[in-house]
């Protein structure tokens, strides 16, 4: 069973909607400046990809948004353009066989905050009472779930930076295995102080700017918004005359089991991960036209993810690119939004590129699609993501019948 | 489904560390012991608050003294349930592999609040110091997935990780997510379960709800508990081939969400999602409402939870079924307690006489058990359990 992706939907720093997504993303575009959310004036740092222009009541009712954080917002709000982009009838979405999985590393960061620093000021008896049920990361994929009807599972994978690909991968799984007809995935991740100040402690954030693969790269800035795709079995896609906007071909997941920070340096995992997802996909690293990289801009995850694409294509050097680079990280989010841009690659030929490089690092020998987009074959790509906790996952996307039938992968894999 | 073994379990809960306390306890409900003064915070100012912990709960027994300080409880009662499932199932032996590897086994983890003991510390130090004297060494287990990442590191288990967050539907749906990563292969072995730690915003948060104040005398009063199980999944087939004593099978999951109609409304127990996630999960294991010997229900004493899950189990299975409510002893232990339910379902499929009976007759014999759990928010799972036929 063959699973496409019929509509997405993106609430980015650089832009929300897809159009705007995707032409702020060939341009180069950077949504990366001083935060304004919270005060960040003895910290030490500044920057960060915040979405400055979302307002919750241009895509959600007022109880919607009364009742939710700022991250199941912006979930919410990619959820409802990604239906309308797959043109997907309410009457059809509200059915047992449709599902909601998606992915966060903190989800509701917002509401906890207010509880606890409530909490912290005035003690017990300041907590608003009806703040209570707002906090947990199961909240995003249920409040979507009420908003459009679905009836189905509805799961929400925490896997930290890696999370949209978990998310994607795993709904990818649950409909090849014929457990639904549609889920809305993806991934939501909100800037909030706490997280910030943890970055800026862990001395992982850069000055002013994110730099990947460069060789004066300084570290991560970080990001926030929603990336939501609308997967679809072909069975399902093809009964409603659907437009495909690309395919899920196979899915690699690996976990490094090595530090809760920092990547294995031979980096097994990410290769192994790398590894499966094509082999999954029926194919071999001399098919993959583009990579997108987890591409972070710290010394370690950049260095180490450039040993990978050498390990895995060896002399062959296929363009790779970082979003974060203009989008910033946005944690759980970033592979979800970064599939979305695979998934423009994947329309248009153009490669993304990875703004701020200047110097190239011999530590990081690949071909960085430098600064200006390029027009390139992108009929398969690839989509990294490397977590914190040593979560890798690599997920192959696809122009539709660019891919081998899943059956005969599954029967290859199987011989 | 294809039936799935279940060849080892890890658990921490108020009956205690280890298989065996769990075992004992359940033998003789009556015998536990009290629950002894709170450890995971300072509860003097709340009197004697409803709560349930793991008793005298000693990492260092299971992992000995180093590289603790700056693990949270939720971390460490993880860790240890994982290592005593990893030996129970016999894929280890005194630290060591004695069957699979690393790169053959993985972990689905569920989880409700990741560690609000790191958060709640951590924004204290902001708020009250200075956001620049936060612990950089602790900030990684304020990330929800930190405490199943830690698993995968402590116990060398590289095949994947995946935490999942679900309420206290998390376990149940834990075991849905392993089941599709061993059918496509991902993992010949997963670590499936749940965990949850006690904590004092915790208690306060379901103390604010009210949750936990005696609704009717005649019904017991919800307690929150703590606890983490893992159960060691393999297909079915590969455990035998490699000699793997096989405990029971999971045979059968089904998961259903129907959220409120009313706008205002966020928290909503739906029977009519638990009546469809049951007969889902009896189609998926292949037998019929009869079959089913034993509810292992998410029952709590929460009362608007529990009245719409016996009304849905009434109505898929009749009036007489009988009903445990293992969270009369767990406590509510959220992200961990469908893991805490199949924990106990494997001592009762293995011929322990069926305790904390709330509807029904105890059953005599035990073949088949459906574990229920109904979420807080219109979503609920099920799952079938069969011992050795």
């Amino acid at each position: 069973m063959r699973v496409f992706i019929t509509g997405v939907g993106v609430v980015s720093s650089i832009g929300l909607g897809k159009d705007a997504f995707f032409q702020a993303l060939a341009a180069g575009k950077s949504g990366i400046g001083p935060v304004e959310a919270f005060d960040v004036s003895n910290l030490g740092r500044t920057n960060a990809g915040e979405v400055k222009d979302f307002r919750p009541r241009d895509h959600l009712t007022a109880a919607e948004a009364r009742r939710m954080g700022r991250c199941s917002q912006m979930a919410l709000a990619a959820a409802r353009m990604a239906v309308a982009d797959a043109g997907l009838a309410p009457s059809v979405l509200e059915s047992p066989r449709t599902s909601v999985v998606l992915g966060t590393t903190m989800g509701e960061a917002d509401v906890l905050a207010d509880l606890d620093h409530a909490w912290i000021a005035k003690g017990a008896a300041g907590v608003r009472r009806a703040w209570i049920p707002k906090y947990g990361s199961t909240l995003l994929p249920i409040h979507v779930a009420r908003a459009l009807g679905a009836q189905g599972a509805v799961l929400t994978l925490p896997a930290a930076c890696a999370a949209g690909n978990y998310a994607i991968g795993f709904a990818t799984d649950l409909i090849r295995a014929g457990k639904a007809d549609v889920i809305i995935t993806g991934a939501a991740e909100m800037l909030q102080e706490l997280q910030f100040c943890g970055f800026v402690r862990l001395a992982a954030m850069a000055p002013t700017r994110c730099q990947p693969f460069d060789l004066n790269r300084q570290g991560l800035i970080l990001g926030e918004g929603a990336g939501i795709l609308v997967l679809e079995s072909e069975a399902h896609a093809v009964r409603r005359n659907a437009r495909v906007l690309a395919e899920v071909g196979g899915h690699g997941m690996t976990c490094d089991a090595y530090h809760i920070t920092r990547p294995h340096p031979d980096a097994a995992g990410s290769k192994a991960a790398m590894r499966q997802a094509i082999e999954r996909s029926g194919i071999t690293p001399d098919d993959i036209d583009f990579v997108n990289a987890h591409g972070t801009g710290t010394k370690h995850n950049d260095s180490a993810e450039s040993k990978v694409m050498r390990d895995v294509f060896g002399e062959r050097r296929v363009p790779i690119s970082s979003m974060k680079s203009m989008l910033g990280h946005c944690m759980g989010a970033a592979s979800a939004l970064e599939a979305i841009g695979c998934v423009m690659t994947l329309e248009t030929g153009i490669y993304p590129p990875t703004i701020n490089y200047e110097t190239p690092d011999p530590e990081c020998d690949v071909d960085v699609v430098a600064n200006t987009a390029r027009k390139g074959k992108a009929d398969i790509v690839l989509n990294n993501s490397l977590a914190f906790g040593g979560y890798n996952s690599v997920t192959c996307l696809a122009r539709p019948g660019k891919l081998p039938p899943p059956s005969e992968v599954a029967k290859a894999n199987a011989a | 489904m294809n039936p799935k073994a279940i060849t080892g379990l890890g658990i921490a809960s108020a009956l205690g560390t280890g298989r065996s306390t769990l075992e004992d306890g359940l033998k003789n409900p009556d015998g536990i012991a009290p629950p002894g003064p709170i450890q995971s915070f300072d509860a003097s100012r709340y009197g004697t608050p409803p709560i349930v912990e793991v008793p005298g709960f000693d990492p260092t027994k299971y992992l000995g003294d180093k590289g603790l300080r700056t693990l949270d409880r939720l971390t460490k009662l993880l860790v240890v349930a994982a290592r005593l499932s990893l030996h129970d199932a016999g894929l280890k032996r005194d630290n060591q592999w004695a069957a699979l590897g690393p790169d053959r086994v993985g972990v689905c983890c569920s989880n409700a609040y990741g560690s609000l003991e790191a958060i709640t510390e951590l924004d204290r130090v902001a708020v009250l110091e200075d956001a620049r004297y936060i612990n950089p060494a602790k900030f990684p287990n304020t990330v929800s997935n930190s405490a199943s990442g830690y698993v995968s590191i402590w116990e060398d288990l590289r095949a994947l990780n995946v935490s999942v967050s679900d309420g206290n539907c998390g376990a149940l749906d834990a075991v849905a997510c392993a089941d599709v990563f061993l059918e496509t292969g991902r993992a010949e072995a997963i670590l499936t379960g749940g965990g949850e730690a006690m904590s004092e915003a915790l208690y306060l948060a379901f103390d604010k709800l009210g949750a936990l104040a005696a609704s009717d005398p005649s019904s017991p009063r919800a307690r929150l508990g703590e606890g983490a199980a893992f159960l060691v999944l393999e297909p079915l087939e590969r455990a035998r081939a490699r000699g793997a004593k096989v405990l029971a099978t999971i045979d059968g999951y089904g998961t259903a969400f129907i959220g409120p109609k009313d706008d205002a409304t966020l928290l909503y127990a739906s029977s009519e999602a638990l009546e469809r996630a049951i007969t889902q999960a009896l189609e998926d294991a292949r037998i019929g409402a009869s079959d089913v010997d034993l509810v292992v229900s998410g029952i709590s004493g929460i009362a608007r939870y529990d009245d719409e899950e016996r009304a849905a189990i009434t109505k898929v299975l009749g009036a007489s079924r009988p009903i445990a409510a293992p969270k009369l002893l767990f406590g509510e232990t959220l992200g961990a307690g469908a893991a805490l339910a199949m924990a106990a379902s494997l001592a009762w499929l293995d011929g322990v006489a069926p305790s904390c009976i709330v509807a029904g007759e105890r059953p005599a014999k035990v073949d088949t058990v459906l574990v229920t759990s109904v979420g807080y928010y219109g979503n609920a799972s099920a799952l079938v359990m069969r011992g050795l036929r």
